[in-house]
Parts: structure tokens; C-alpha cells; sequence
């Protein structure tokens, strides 16, 4: 996380206020990082002892027991280690401890529920370049969904544009955090990102529209606008007059290595068109989503270090997902490659665990031998680290967020729930005690309080 | 490929290998009713041979332990066969926005059971399937739904006119022109059609109020109660709604679909003899006419003791049976009891098409768990294959696939 030049470039741009502008080359985009800050701010929380709990770590391949201790908002230690006086003692009975989940690809907000036409925030479907536009600015907090996520383990989620666009816009990552505001939930300094979309729906959505109409002039159209971001890159390093382009200047600060490029790809042989096109004009990709090829380029996604968020079992809804297979995110791990689960929809990422089970178990019995430890990186430490965060949360680690979910039955199965949740120490959900919020949309609408029994 | 080591017991349970005797030690053994007890098991040619406590294996036979012996999975709502990829296309089958028909569009005449979808949707252990049509605009009716086995034999249609499918609520709403009461004046219109039948089109084939000849030919027997009647709804009020027109029409045989909001008419359904159609992991206000989804949904269904089936209504069209043991599975997450939740997506959903088939599907666990995949199915004693489309690409690209030639040749 501290790798990643958004904090960096926060401390040169106060810093510029006092220095000639010429000889500040980090200070242009001043503007830029002062823009929508996070207000983000821990929940209150207690120092707690987790004890005899089953320790899905997210680093380890094997369940460890042991106790966990929660300071300051922070892991203290994982196993054991010193206790303060002051500590609350949980005795979580064998009941398994995981790193909170993180889902990298959510709608979350810009795609809410109810979902009436009115709520479609999520695609700039006006033009196939709109790097300009940022997801957090369609992103509702009052999604009801954000609740049941959290109900379901997500502690971190990663809201993109949708994939009508060759340039999305920005992404967001958010703390699953209850807030008024989308800036009371943006995860404080996390990396920015930027959508991409290759195949069928650019294509489908501008066919008749200007084009791109095939996946030729989608290339074309990644190309042409890498080369005009190359040209305005080259005028701001030089520091002299231009215009601020806000377009531009996101593509720009791609090829400098400041955001994270998010793509949306289906098939394997696109995939490698892709990363073409990106040893072309020196930018990385950082993650492909959907990515239900990958499978078939599992070492050539190991050999360029490019992540790939998948799902368990959704195919065939389309030409470019008919290649579909249940093993993909564990043939993608066994090849060496970066894996991981993630949901673009508001009823799975409700159970992200579950999925990895199915995707886990079917790898399994196609001959791998991956432990159930290891397959949690699906969950939290591979999202973690694709969205620049991994220093902060994913693991169970000392120093990291105290970002824990403790479920009551093994995470590998149906009949598991999370039976609390923790962001930052501070317990947002507790089964036990009936504790979660609830949006303002739920408010006056059927009384779900009373249960059957 | 074939030099790579599968889990040894899919080779057994293959058709290839039927004259194989396999030893079940300890399997959980499921009836009808979800009903559990542990045996043993000697297994050969796709069929039970042996049961009972402290067998021995027999000489030669491979052992499996932990498995679990059930009978088929029934999905109460699929649109299995009727599309070649879940998007728009010529391939899709599913509704016809084009036709001047509706009622009398049968989805036995678009099904193809050579569809990939049915290799691989058996593959997870589901045996039988309701095939339902969607609506398109103009009407509320979308046609005539079937019953299929998943043989994928073009004599796998059991049930060609098994229900008429229609839609009330937002969708039924904008179908008929835009609001509830349009849906619902079709829909009455619809029924005195069909009742009125030979007197109203006698000598005026658009003598109707409703529907042409052919369609009110279509519903009679749906009206008369020879085969139930297919609502797709939400709201409370909706149900309310349907309970009234069942009031009306105590003939009708009525299967809501949906049902997001049963849990607050629950008792109501249970009284009206209207049976129910549920996805049990719908719990958020998709639509003005879900603000009432819960989780716990299927509990008060129970409690209330109306007739259920589970099934997966959200998600990806095309894929959505394969994860019907899944939702049933969640359903056992939030309280239900097992067995019942087993008989939900089994022999409920069977008993309402009087569907009466022979199948047994042994799993490598407990069929509701995330982690459990089936090792065998049959069919009326038929060993189905287990491979699919699917279990092909993975078994080309499977990266302990050893095989140094271009995949293509593989």
C-alpha cells in the first residue's frame, strides 16, 4: 500500500504550496488529490481477545488454532502473545476466524436495489472513452445492499463503471462501512482505479452508435487513445502550459503507474491482445475481470503477473462466456497465476465464501490438491493485493485492520453464516445480538423484525 | 487426457464401466421424502443390488465411503432447451416478442434436448425439469410450459402441455399495457374465454375478449383444472390478488412463481390451496414489489404449512438449475430442516406433475453442501453419462494434463 504514489502524491502537493511550481513535477496534479477525500473514520472499538478460535489466516495453507487480539482498532497479534487488562474476552469455541471478505468487482451503489431505471448509475453509455467519470459519484450509500454484504462477511468492496465503455471511468474501493456520505466509506489512500471493457458489449452498445461495431475497432480505439494520453503525458512532465483534461489525465496517470487498470474480459485469446497492447504503451493491467477464459492462458497470465477475478459457475449467458468451466479460478491458481473469486452481482457477493467452496471443491476433484487455507486467497488476500491494499487488510497479520469475520460453521459450506463482523475492531454485525444496519430505503416499507419462531 | 488421474470412482460410475461393482461403505441413503439412514451398499450396473448394515465388499470392487445415495433433483422452473446462449439471438426459444400467439406457444416445441445445458446441468444432479416460457409484450400469458427428463433423448418431453405460464405483478403490469388492472382484466377476460369457449368462437374465430381461437383453445385446460395454472408475482397484495381470482374460480389449479412476499399472505395461500415456487436466497428489494424480501421467506412458508418447491430464480438464465441444490442448501442455513428442504427440490415439485421416474444420483457428500458434486445418476435404470461440454473443456485444459500436444488435438 505505501508503494502506491497516491499518499506520496499527497504529501508533494502540500508541499507545493511553498516550492516554484517548475520544480515540483508531482504537484500537477494537486487539484486531482485534493478531489472527494475520504472522511473515513473507524467506528468506535474495544480491544477484544478472539480465543480457541480456527484461524483461516489467508497467508498460511493450513487452519491454525489460536487467539487473536484486536487493539486500537488493529490485530495486536494472530496465535498467541500478550493480552492487556482492559481486554473483552470473546471465547469463540473452535468457531472459525477469517480476514474479512473483499469482493473486487461490486455494483454496489451505482447499480442499487430497488433496481429501477432511475438508479442506473453505473455506465456512462454515452461515448466508448469516458475515463473522465468516477463510479463513486453514481455510488448510493442507502444501497440496501451494502447491508446485506456485510451480513455476508464483505468488508472491503471494489465499485467499478460498468463494461458499455471502452474507458469506463474511475473506480472506487470502499470500506462496507454504514455512512451518509460515499466519501465516509472511501478506503483512506487506497490506489485508484480505472475500468476497461474489451468484447462484446462496446461493440454491442456502440455498433450503431459510431463504433466501435467489432472487436477491431475496440483495439483501434484503446490504441488511438493511449497515444493521445502519451501526448498530454509527455506536455504535463514537461510542466509548462496545457489544459487540464480530466479524460486524459486518468490515461495519463496510467502510464505513470498511478492507477490500477481493471479490465473486463471474457476470452482468453482478447486477454493476450490486451497485454499487447499494454508492452505497446508501457502500462500495466493489473487485474482482468470475469475473465472465464482464463483457464486456457493460465501461464501466460502467471508469466506477465496479471490477476484474474472469476466466478464459480456463471457462464453461457453470452458468446464470449460459453467457454465456461467450474475449475476456473483453481486452474488459474495451480498455473501459478493470481486467482480470485468476486461477484458483480448483489445476491452472490452475499456469499463469496460459498462460491469459492463450489469453484475449490470441483478443482479438487479434477485432480489439484489445494487446502481450504489456501483457496481463502480467493477471498481477501489476492483482492487485497490486486487493489494496492494488501499492506492494510486481507490477511490476519499483525499491524493490519482489524477487518475479521467469525462465522459459525466452516466458511466452505451452505450452512455457514458470519456470526460477527468486524471493520477496523469494531463489530458492525453480530448475529447473536441482532446488531446491523439498515438503509433509510427500508424505513417505512414491510416490518421485517418479527421472525417465524 | 486420458492418462490423467481423476478421482478413480467417476471412471467406475461411467457408462463404459457399468459391469464395475462398487462398494458403498457407510453411504447416507435419502428417500422420497428427504428422509435419511446409513447402509451399506453394493452398487453394479447403475442399480442397487445390495443394502444393509456391515456388508462386505465384494472381490474386485472399488469402495467409496462417505457417499450419499438420493434420488433425483427436480427443478420447478428452468428454461432448459429452449436457448442456445442466454442472450438475445435466433437461438433463443425462450418467448417470442413477435408472434401474434401467446397461450398456445408450447415450450415442447422449441425444446432440444441435445442442448449442452442438459449434459451439464445432470452433471449436478438434477434429473428433471420444469421447461417454462417467457412472456412477451402484449399479453400476460407466455405459453404452455413443459416437463422434461434430462435423459437428453428426444423422448425426454414426459409432459408436453404441463402448465400455462403467465405473469402478473410489474412484469404481467407492462405486458398488458401498463398497469396491475390491465394484467388482471386479461387475465379474467382470458378465463371467460376459454370457459365460454365453444360458444364464443363457434362461428367467430376472434369472438374472444381476450385471447384468438387458438389461444383460449390453449387455456381450457388450465381454466378447468386439468393442469395448473403458472402465476409469476411479488407483491403481497399481488398474492391477495391471486388468492381472490382462485376464490373466484375454485377450478383453478394455481403454482405462483416468485412469491417474494408470501411470508405476509402465507396463511392465506396455505387456506387457498395455492402452491408456491420460491427462491430462498432472495432477500433484497430488487423491484417496488420485493421491498418485502427476506431471507426466512421459506420459513414462514412452512410454518404456515403451504405447498413449496425451491428454486433459483435470480441469477443467469441458462445456468440457474445447476445450483438448485445450493439454494435448498441455504434454505437448511437459515433453519429449515433438511429432509424438507431435500423434498422441495425433489419430490414436491414431482408430485404436483405426477411425475413417477426411477432415479438415483450417489454424491461424494451431502448433495445440499457447497462442496458435493454427484458420481452417478440414473435415470428409470439408464446410467447417465457424466460428461458434458463443460467437464470437456476442463478435462483439455486441466493443468495436470500432461499431454505436450496443441490443445486442439487433445
Amino acid at each position: 500500500m505505501k508503494n502506491y504514489l497516491v499518499p506520496l502524491t499527497l504529501t508533494l502537493a502540500a508541499l507545493a504550496a511553498c516550492q516554484p511550481a517548475s520544480e515540483n513535477k508531482a504537484a500537477e496534479n494537486s487539484d486531482k488529490a485534493l478531489a472527494f477525500p475520504s472522511t473515513y473514520s473507524p467506528q468506535p472499538s474495544n480491544t477484544v481477545l478472539l480465543k480457541n478460535a480456527k484461524l483461516i489466516d489467508g497467508v498460511s495453507k493450513e487452519i491454525r488454532e489460536g487467539d487473536l487480539l484486536v487493539a486500537d482498532g488493529k490485530i495486536a497479534f494472530v496465535g498467541t502473545g500478550e493480552v492487556p487488562d482492559d481486554a473483552t474476552e470473546i471465547d469463540v469455541e473452535g468457531r472459525f476466524v477469517t480476514p474479512g471478505i473483499i469482493d473486487i468487482h461490486s455494483h454496489l451503489g451505482n447499480y442499487p436495489t430497488p433496481s429501477v431505471r432511475a438508479h442506473g448509475d453505473g455506465n456512462e453509455a454515452t461515448s466508448p472513452i469516458t475515463s473522465e467519470v468516477d463510479a463513486e459519484h453514481g455510488v448510493w450509500p442507502q444501497d440496501p445492499g451494502f447491508d446485506e454484504a456485510l451480513q455476508g462477511g464483505v468488508t472491503t468492496l471494489h465499485i467499478l463503471p460498468g463494461s458499455a465503455n471502452l474507458f469506463g471511468g474511475k473506480g472506487v474501493t470502499l470500506r462496507n462501512v454504514p455512512s451518509r456520505t460515499v466519501q465516509g466509506m472511501k478506503f483512506p489512500d487506497a490506489p485508484e482505479t480505472l475500468k476497461m471493457a474489451c468484447g462484446e458489449n462496446p461493440k454491442r452498445v456502440y455498433g450503431a452508435k459510431g463504433g466501435p461495431a467489432s472487436r477491431m475497432g475496440n483495439v483501434a480505439g484503446y490504441r488511438k487513445n493511449w497515444i493521445k494520453a502519451a501526448e498530454y503525458k509527455a506536455k504535463r512532465d514537461k510542466g509548462g502550459d496545457y489544459k487540464r483534461d480530466l479524460q486524459l489525465e486518468t490515461l495519463a496517470d496510467v502510464l505513470d503507474g498511478k492507477i490500477l487498470v481493471n479490465m473486463h474480459c471474457y476470452r482468453a485469446d482478447e486477454m493476450v491482445q490486451i497485454l499487447d497492447i499494454a508492452k505497446e504503451f508501457d502500462y500495466k493491467v493489473t487485474t482482468f475481470h470475469h475473465a472465464v477464459e482464463s483457464y486456457k492462458i493460465g501461464d501466460i497470465l502467471a508469466d506477465n503477473d496479471v490477476c484474474s477475478a472469476m466466478w464459480a459457475d456463471w457462464g453461457s449467458f453470452k458468446m464470449e462466456s460459453y467457454d465456461y468451466i467450474r475449475e476456473n479460478v483453481p486452474f488459474v491458481h495451480a498455473a501459478g497465476a493470481c486467482a480470485m473469486i468476486h461477484s458483480d452481482d448483489e445476491n452472490n457477493v452475499q456469499r463469496l465464501n460459498q462460491e469459492v467452496a463450489k469453484t475449490w471443491s470441483d478443482g479438487n476433484r479434477a485432480g489439484l490438491d489445494i487446502s481450504k487455507a489456501e483457496a481463502w486467497q480467493w477471498l481477501s488476500t489476492n483482492p487485497a493485493k490486486a487493489l494496492g491494499i494488501l499492506d492494510e487488510t486481507g490477511t490476519l497479520e499483525a499491524g493490519k485492520r482489524a477487518d475479521i469475520v467469525v462465522w459459525n460453521g466452516d466458511p466452505f459450506s451452505a450452512y455457514a453464516r458470519p456470526d460477527k463482523v468486524m471493520i477496523d475492531g469494531a463489530i458492525l454485525y453480530d448475529r447473536e445480538t441482532g446488531l446491523k444496519p439498515k438503509s433509510d430505503f427500508r424505513l417505512g416499507h414491510a416490518d421485517l423484525s418479527e421472525g417465524v419462531r | 487426457m486420458r492418462t490423467l488421474l481423476l478421482a478413480s470412482t467417476i471412471a467406475l460410475f461411467a457408462p463404459a464401466a457399468s459391469a464395475q461393482t462398487v462398494f458403498l461403505d457407510d453411504a447416507t441413503i435419502v428417500d422420497a421424502k428427504g428422509q435419511r439412514v446409513t447402509s451399506d451398499i453394493i452398487w453394479a450396473d447403475g442399480a442397487i443390488v445390495q443394502e444393509g448394515a456391515n456388508l462386505t465388499a465384494p472381490q474386485g470392487a472399488e469402495t467409496v465411503s462417505g457417499a450419499w445415495v438420493t434420488p433425483g433433483l427436480f427443478a420447478p422452473m428452468s428454461t432448459l432447451g429452449l436457448t442456445d446462449l442466454g442472450s438475445a439471438g435466433r437461438g433463443n426459444d425462450i418467448s417470442a416478442e413477435d408472434a401474434p400467439t401467446s397461450v398456445s406457444e408450447r415450450a415442447a416445441d422449441s425444446f432440444n434436448p441435445r442442448s449442452p445445458y442438459i449434459a451439464n446441468t445432470r452433471g449436478r444432479g438434477v434429473t428433471h425439469a420444469v421447461v417454462a416460457p417467457g412472456t412477451s409484450s402484449g399479453s400476460i400469458f407466455a405459453g404452455t410450459g413443459a416437463v422434461i427428463s434430462l435423459t437428453g433423448e428426444f423422448d425426454s418431453v414426459l409432459i408436453e402441455d404441463a402448465f400455462v405460464f403467465l405473469s402478473l405483478g410489474e412484469a404481467g403490469g407492462a405486458r398488458a399495457g401498463g398497469s396491475r388492472a390491465a394484467a388482471m382484466a386479461q387475465l379474467r377476460a382470458a378465463i371467460s374465454d376459454a370457459e365460454g369457449f365453444f360458444r364464443r368462437y363457434n362461428d367467430a374465430p376472434d369472438g374472444g375478449d381476450a385471447l384468438s381461437r387458438q389461444d383460449a383453445n390453449a387455456l381450457r385446460s388450465a381454466v378447468n383444472g386439468d393442469i395448473p395454472m403458472m402465476i409469476q408475482a411479488d407483491r403481497a397484495s399481488d398474492l391477495v390478488a391471486i388468492i381472490r381470482l382462485k376464490d373466484e374460480n375454485p377450478d383453478l389449479d394455481i403454482i405462483v412463481v416468485g412469491a417474494t412476499e408470501a411470508w405476509d399472505v402465507a396463511d392465506e395461500l396455505a387456506d387457498a390451496d395455492i402452491r408456491v415456487i420460491i427462491d430462498p436466497l432472495h432477500n433484497l428489494p430488487t423491484s417496488f414489489e420485493a421491498v418485502g424480501a427476506r431471507i426466512d421467506n421459506v420459513l414462514f412458508l412452512e410454518e404456515a404449512g403451504v405447498d413449496y418447491a425451491i428454486a433459483n430464480l435470480s441469477s443467469f438464465r441458462v445456468v440457474k438449475p445447476a445450483s438448485l441444490a445450493q439454494h435448498a442448501g441455504n434454505a437448511v442455513g437459515e433453519g429449515l430442516d433438511w429432509g424438507t428442504a431435500f423434498a422441495a427440490i425433489s419430490s414436491v415439485p414431482a408430485s404436483w406433475f405426477g411425475v413417477e421416474s426411477e432415479t438415483v444420483v450417489v454424491w461424494d457428500g451431502d448433495p445440499l453442501n457447497a462442496t458435493s458434486a454427484p458420481i452417478a445418476v440414473t435415470i428409470d435404470g439408464e446410467v447417465m453419462s457424466m460428461d458434458s461440454r463443460i467437464t470437456a473443456l476442463r478435462d483439455r485444459y486441466n493443468p495436470l494434463n500432461t499431454d505436450q500436444r496443441p490443445h486442439k488435438y487433445r
